[in-house]
């Protein structure tokens, strides 16, 4: 018996095969001609692993196109478009395939690792010469791994086919199926977010990939709902990436304090607007500016300073930082009973900080 | 791991690809534009020589000038129809445009020729993706947060393989200056650091750079120094003080974002985490950002510590508030 053809090389005559074909090519006359096939034991495993190498070929970009006979439906034959099948024209320099290779690593989750280094692979094609690594020396950029849900949800946005599961609210702490039409994933603060329709509520919904449990199943079929508009995509991605130019917040600052915060000051503006107090908390401390784009995500890093840095401008901003202060301060009366809360929310307080902590 | 087929399929495409664009290419050459081993190159070059159309005579196979290859030169001779470059597979696409979107956070650490080589392979990509480059279903945003000048500093440190001198604020808002030779720039999601050797402490460090306050390049020349394979990871340190913590389920981003040293379910959704704390300021920042849904806290100085600082700052705001301080 001749030694086993292996995958790579299979698979290779099986693309020039279909390549070449003046025609099309029935499975029949792959199993038959294409160096390879002849390897399977039985017409179950030439079936099985023609379908998986066509699948594989499909994935790799690779057009493989279905041609049936005119009359004759079951008639089914395969060959691949050359027309669709290149890159369009395009050269890269040794300084931009470096960029690649650092974009290529930039992903921890190992299914967007392996499609970001073939694409690396496809493009040194073009390269004129081989990367130069040192012009990105000594920067590690990483993006976190957004677990088993991840790769579905990719391909169910890609495709716009809606899906279905189980979620665990951590507002409620609530678990249930959850029906949505997914828009988009982002990767803010430490967490993977999906950000989709809930067709149960007929609203946007945000959902950390971290707290869906179990598969991620398609329903229905691809291109099963219309995308979202600009609109309702900016909508509901506004807690999490800040809409609009960015904003400066007035801060009364102990002196020799906050030094982190100082070095991203900008000037104070000449004719700044003060709440009324403010010339009192401003006795001793220097009124600093500081630009920012999420009033929960600024206000959760200033709390970390306590008194050695006020909050004067904008009030959402303060308010925020006031309400995490009062229950803070009553950590001392502790435990607490389960579910009791030692604050409740105002309704209004920001729904900045429920949605994106909690979705 | 075994390389998948797959991967070996796309990178001797690849090779037909650029093989047709360039006459002769030493092996050598071969391997280092595709980032592989000679050894591999001459492994799928074999491969290729026996691949084909149907019938697999030998004007059926890829060819190669088998004299130039004796030298250790690659010519192409027959590509069999596959010499244009693959395009990339829609996945593909997205993942790569994507990790590119998130390089332009780190600009201001890259200098005119690596930011004019971000715009222009970001644009060429985007070209090759079409379509799919409109709605790239995955947003990353890395958090660099940076002063511009400090992320600069690090770049050109980084770059020309120099001391830096820093002036850094740490978790405890202390001040203080030091020399260190900088390892690399780690940027997430989250927020980024820069992986040092701190030459007073004669140790590895990391320092958060958005709380780098000056950073100045040196004329030294940076040392290298023997790092850990996972010095970049962030590690629970043993000396710290154990806090065990009670949450609610609402606060499960505590267990995912924070190094933890054991994360224990309970009943009700609720959890408990232990961490150990080195800097107790660290620990009241993350105890008034979730105080909502803390439970209980062990030892409970600590609970104490951070309700009595919570109760100082709501003091401060006192002159803004009128009579609603103190309320709850």
């Amino acid at each position: 018996m001749p030694p086993a053809i292996p995958p790579a090389e299979r698979l290779l005559n099986l693309v020039i095969a279909l390549v070449n074909t003046p025609g099309r090519m029935t499975k029949e006359q792959v199993r038959t001609s294409v160096a390879g096939y002849g390897d399977a034991r039985s017409d179950e495993a030439f079936e099985r692993m023609f379908e998986r190498d066509k699948d594989t070929l499909r994935e790799l970009g690779i057009p493989v196109l279905t041609v049936t006979h005119a009359g004759h439906g079951d008639d089914i034959g395969y060959r691949i478009d050359t027309a669709t099948w290149s890159l369009p024209p395009i050269e890269l320099t040794a300084a931009e395939l470096g960029v690649l290779a650092l974009a290529a690593q930039v992903w921890q989750d190992q299914s967007l690792r392996a499609d970001s280094t073939r694409a690396l692979t496809k493009l040194r094609a073009v390269g004129t010469a081989p990367e130069a690594h040192d012009l990105v020396a000594g920067l590690a950029p990483r993006v976190r791994a957004g677990g088993d849900a991840f790769a579905p949800l990719v391909d169910a946005v890609q495709n716009r086919q809606a899906v279905r599961f189980t979620y665990h609210a951590a507002t409620t702490g609530e678990v249930r199926e959850r029906r949505v039409e997914p828009w988009k994933l982002l990767a803010r603060r430490g967490g993977w977010v999906l950000l989709a329709r809930d067709r149960d509520r007929g609203a946007s919904r945000s959902f950390r990939l971290s707290r869906i449990r179990g598969t991620v199943r398609p329903v229905g079929s691809p291109g099963g709902f219309e995308p979202p508009t600009a609109q309702e995509l900016a909508d509901a991605s506004r807690a999490w990436v800040g809409d609009g130019p960015e904003r400066t917040a007035l801060l009364a600052v102990t002196p020799q304090r906050a030094g982190a915060l100082r070095a991203r000051a900008t000037p104070v503006p000449s004719d700044v607007a003060l709440p009324p107090g403010a010339d009192v908390v401003l006795r001793g401390r220097d009124l600093v500016a500081v630009p920012y784009r999420l009033h929960w995500e600024l206000a959760e890093e200033l709390v970390g300073y306590g008194d050695a840095v006020v909050v004067l401008d904008p009030p959402q901003v303060r308010d925020a930082v006031v309400r995490m202060l009062r229950v803070a301060a009553t950590l001392d009366r502790l435990p607490r009973v389960t579910g009791e809360r030692a604050f409740a929310r105002p309704a209004e307080a920001g729904p900045d900080v429920e949605e994106a902590r909690g979705a | 791991m075994p390389e998948r087929a797959s991967d070996r399929l796309v990178r001797m495409l690849g090779m037909i690809a650029y093989l047709e664009r360039h006459e002769d290419v030493p092996v050598d050459q071969v391997a280092a534009q595709f980032g592989v081993t000679p050894e591999q190159v001459m492994a799928d070059v074999d491969t290729l020589w026996v691949t084909g159309t149907p019938g697999y005579l030998p004007d059926d196979l890829i060819d190669f000038d088998a004299s130039s290859y004796e030298q250790g030169v690659v010519r192409l001779t027959e590509g069999r129809g596959v010499t244009r470059p693959l395009r990339l597979g829609p996945r593909e696409g997205v993942a790569l445009l994507a990790a590119l979107r998130s390089l332009t956070a780190l600009r201001p650490a890259l200098d005119a020729e690596r930011a004019a080589a971000l715009d222009s392979v970001l644009a060429k990509v985007q070209a090759a993706t079409g379509d799919a480059a409109a709605g790239v279903p995955v947003d990353v945003e890395l958090q660099v947060g940076a002063v511009p000048a400090v992320a600069a500093a690090i770049g050109a440190a980084l770059t020309g393989r120099r001391r830096l001198r820093l002036r850094y604020v740490d978790a405890s808002d202390v001040l203080t200056e030091r020399d260190v030779d900088p390892v690399r720039l780690v940027s997430q999601d989250e927020h980024s650091y820069l992986l040092a050797w701190s030459l007073a402490a004669d140790a590895e460090r990391k320092f958060r750079v958005d709380r780098i306050v000056e950073a100045t390049v040196l004329d030294a020349p940076a040392d290298e120094h023997p790092l850990a394979d996972d010095a970049d990871v962030f590690q629970p340190d043993a000396s710290g003080e154990l806090v065990t913590v009670r949450l609610a389920g609402r606060a499960r981003w505590v267990a995912e974002s924070v190094p933890v040293e054991r994360t224990r379910e309970l009943a009700d959704g609720m959890f408990e985490v232990d961490l150990r704390v080195v800097q107790p300021a660290w620990l009241r920042h993350l105890l008034v950002q979730v105080a909502d849904e803390v439970i209980d806290v062990r030892p409970p100085h600590v609970a104490q510590d951070t309700a009595g600082a919570a109760r100082a700052a709501l003091e401060a705001y006192g002159p803004l508030l009128g009579t609603t301080t103190g309320e709850a």
